[in-house]
C-alpha cells in the first residue's frame, strides 16, 4: 500500500502539484499549489496563499484530489483528500512559511506568495497512475547507517563541549554535512548564542541572533525543525540581527561584534532543535550552497541526532552537578611575570573587555570576573560548576541553566581572544583558571 | 449575431503552447477528480477546446466526464508562471481526430524543451506526457468561462476575449 510516508519526495516542491475541488453546485475548479507538505503518515498541509476558488469549494465542500509527481523519477500520483482545518501559527505554520519562502525566491515569486495558512488535509486515498518513469538518481548515503555512527560516537561523549565538537564532526564525517553549528539559548529566553560551529573561517563563538530571527530563531521559537531548500532573503540574518540592535540602543550593539558564522551563499538551510524534558537545550543549525540538499528524511535523521544529543547533555549536566567536590586545597600559583593588562568589567551588561578588546558579557561575562577575583584575592585556580551556580554575583537565571554552554562559551572565546587566560577542565564539573601573565581587573558600576 | 469566442488568438496560441495542463471533472457524491493532459487543440473557431488523455490514467475523468459533462482546465506555462483556467458544461470524450497523436508528440517534445532550462531534466518532461497511440482519447468541450489563475491578487479573475 501507497502511503504518505512513501511519497514525500513528491511533497517537496520541486515539481508545482494541482488541485481539483468542486463548487456546491457540482461545478469543478483546478489550480496550481505551490505547496503540498507532510504533515505525518495521514495528513498533508496545502499552502493557503490567496482567498480563491479553491478555498471557497473546500470550506463548503471539504474534498480535494491533487496530482503529485516525483522529482527523481517522474512517477505520478493522485491523492483523495478531506479539509480538516487552517492553521494560521504555529510549528506547522511555521515550516511551511519558511519553505515556501524557498519555493518563492526560486521560481521568482518573491513577494507574491506569502502564507496566510497552513490548510491540513486528511489523506483518504493514494493512487499511483500508470505510466514511464526514469531511473531514479544516484542513491543518497544511507542515512541510517550515518545515524547508527554518529550515534554510537555521541554516546561516547563524556563532557559537554566535546559532546557539541564530536555532533559536528559526525555531520561533517558521517552526514557529509561540513558547515553546522549549535546555539544555545541564554537563560531570559530572548536570543540565542552560538557554542560550538565546524566549516567556517571564524568560529563565530558568542555571536547572537535574536529569538524568532531566521530559521534557528524561528525553530527555537516554535520548538520545531525549519528547513529551506532554496536560497532567500526572507531569512537572512545579518538584516534583522542589525534592526534589532539598533532597536535595542547601544548596550545590545555588543549583540553584533561577534559576526555569525555562515556560507554567504547558503541555498540549503535546515535548523533543529535540541531539547530534554521539554526544555530547549540549543538550535542545531547546518547549511549548504548546493540546493534541496536537506530533505525530509535527512531532517528526521538530524531530529533523531538531535534527541540524543539532548539525552546525552542532560545526562552530563546532571553528572556534572552532582559528582563536584569542593576543590583541593588551591594549589597557589607561581605569580606570572610582565606588565599587567587592563581587563575592564561593565556592571551594567556584564561585558568584558581585555584591553581594548571585547570578549563576553553577560552571565559569561559575570563568571569570568567571578574567577578573576578569585584569583587575585586569594590566588585560586581551581574552580567548581557548583560554586559558581550558587554564587550571587553570577546571578544564573535560574537553577536549571545550562551553566556548562556559558563555560564553553567562555572557554573558546578565551581561546580565541586571549594569550595568557585559559579555562581548562579538570574534572567533572571541575576546572581550572591558567594564568600566564598578570592583570588588573578594573571594575566599572552600572 | 452570435457572441465572439471566449478565446482569443493570442489565448488560443497559449493554450496550445508547452503549457502544463491539468483537467478536472465532478464524479458522484460532488468529489473533484482530475488527470494531467497531453496537450490541446483548438477548433478553427476558437469556440471548441480539446485535450488530449491517456486513456490508461483518465478512468475516474472520463467516467465523470460521461456523467456530469462539466470540466474545469488549467493551463500554466512553467517559465513564466501564467495561468488560465477554462470550465465547461458540454464535455465528451471521444476518438482522437487524424494528426492528434503527431500533435501530442509535437507537444511533448516543447514542453520537454521548456522546463529543460528550469532545471528538470527533459526525460521528466517526456515521461510524465507521452503516451501511445492506442491510449490516446480526446475530450472536448466549449469554453464557457475562463479565469486567469496566474499567482498574484488578479488570481481567479475572469477573463474577456479581445475585441474582435
Amino acid at each position: 500500500m501507497i502511503t504518505v510516508d512513501s511519497i514525500r519526495d513528491c511533497l517537496e516542491g520541486s515539481v508545482p502539484a494541482t488541485v481539483a475541488t468542486c463548487a456546491a453546485d457540482g461545478t469543478p475548479n483546478v489550480s496550481q499549489v505551490s505547496q503540498v507538505h507532510y504533515v505525518d503518515g495521514g495528513h498533508v498541509a496545502l499552502s493557503f496563499q490567496f482567498f480563491n476558488k479553491t478555498r471557497e469549494n473546500v470550506l463548503a465542500n471539504p474534498r480535494a484530489a491533487v496530482a503529485v509527481i516525483d522529482p527523481g523519477t517522474a512517477a505520478q500520483y493522485r491523492l483523495a483528500l478531506e479539509y480538516l482545518r487552517t492553521e494560521t501559527e504555529g510549528p506547522l505554520f511555521e515550516r511551511m512559511k519558511a519553505k515556501l519562502a524557498g519555493i518563492a525566491s526560486h521560481s521568482g515569486m518573491s513577494g507574491v506568495f506569502r502564507l496566510r495558512g497552513a490548510d491540513v488535509y486528511r489523506v483518504l486515498a493514494i493512487e499511483r497512475l500508470p505510466g514511464r518513469e526514469i531511473p531514479p538518481p544516484v542513491p543518497k548515503k544511507s542515512l541510517l547507517a550515518a545515524l547508527r555512527a554518529a550515534s554510537e560516537r555521541l554516546m561516547r561523549c563524556t563532557e559537554f563541549g566535546k559532546l557539541l565538537d564530536e555532533l559536528l564532526a559526525c555531520l561533517d564525517e558521517a552526514f557529509g554535512i561540513g558547515h553546522a553549528m549549535v546555539l544555545v539559548p541564554d537563560g531570559a529566553g530572548t536570543r540565542l548564542y552560538t557554542v560550538a560551529s565546524r566549516g567556517y573561517a571564524a568560529s563565530g563563538v558568542g555571536s547572537e541572533i535574536p529569538m524568532g530571527c531566521g530559521v534557528i530563531g524561528v525553530a527555537a521559537r516554535e520548538r520545531t525543525p525549519i528547513r529551506i531548500s532554496h536560497m532567500t532573503s526572507d531569512y537572512a540574518y545579518g538584516q534583522a540581527i542589525r534592526e534589532r540592535a539598533a532597536e535595542q540602543g547601544m548596550a545590545d550593539r555588543l549583540e553584533t561584534m561577534i559576526p555569525l558564522p555562515g556560507l554567504p551563499d547558503s541555498r540549503s538551510q535546515l535548523a533543529v532543535p535540541v531539547s530534554a524534558d521539554g526544555r530547549l537545550l540549543g538550535v542545531l543549525y547546518v547549511e549548504s550552497a548546493e540546493e534541496m540538499r536537506f530533505g525530509y528524511d535527512e531532517e528526521d535523521a538530524l531530529v533523531a541526532l538531535a534527541t540524543q544529543t539532548g539525552m546525552v547533555a542532560r545526562l552530563l549536566q546532571e553528572a556534572a552537578e552532582s559528582h563536584d567536590e569542593p576543590p583541593a586545597a588551591a594549589a597557589r600559583a607561581a605569580p606570572p611575570g610582565g606588565a599587567p593588562v587592563t581587563i575592564r568589567h561593565y556592571a551594567a551588561d556584564g561585558s568584558v573587555f581585555i584591553g581594548d578588546d571585547y570578549l563576553i558579557k553577560g552571565v559569561a561575562g559575570a563568571i569570568f570576573c567571578k574567577l578573576l577575583r578569585d584569583y587575585a584575592g586569594a590566588q585560586r585556580t581551581e574552580f567548581t560548576n557548583r560554586e559558581l551556580r550558587l554564587d550571587p554575583t553570577i546571578r544564573l537565571p535560574d537553577l536549571s541553566d545550562n551553566l556548562e554552554a556559558r563555560l564553553i562559551l567562555l572557554a573558546r572565546r578565551l581561546a580565541e581572544r586571549c594569550e595568557f587566560l585559559k579555562i581548562e577542565k579538570t574534572g567533572r564539573g571541575r576546572f581550572r583558571l591558567a594564568v600566564a601573565r598578570p592583570f588588573r581587573l578594573v571594575e566599572i558600576p552600572a | 449575431m452570435s457572441q465572439p469566442p471566449l478565446i482569443d488568438e493570442e489565448l488560443a496560441a497559449f493554450l496550445c503552447g508547452p503549457v502544463s495542463i491539468y483537467v478536472a471533472s465532478r464524479a458522484a457524491g460532488n468529489l473533484p477528480v482530475l488527470v494531467r493532459a497531453s496537450g490541446c487543440r483548438i477548433a478553427p473557431d476558437r469556440r471548441r477546446a480539446t485535450l488530449f488523455l491517456a486513456r490508461s490514467k483518465s478512468e475516474s475523468v472520463i467516467g465523470a466526464v460521461r456523467a456530469a459533462r462539466v470540466v474545469a482546465a488549467v493551463f500554466t506555462l512553467p517559465s513564466s508562471h501564467r495561468s488560465v483556467q477554462l470550465k465547461g458544461t458540454d464535455a465528451e470524450v471521444g476518438a482522437p481526430a487524424a494528426g492528434d497523436f503527431e500533435m501530442v508528440a509535437r507537444y511533448v517534445e516543447a514542453f520537454a524543451r521548456e522546463i529543460d532550462p528550469l532545471g528538470y531534466r527533459a526525460e521528466m518532461g517526456r515521461a510524465l506526457l507521452s503516451l501511445d497511440a492506442a491510449d490516446l482519447v480526446a475530450l472536448g468541450f466549449t469554453p464557457s468561462a475562463a479565469f486567469t489563475q496566474t499567482p498574484g491578487p488578479g488570481a481567479g479573475a475572469p477573463l474577456r476575449a479581445a475585441a474582435p
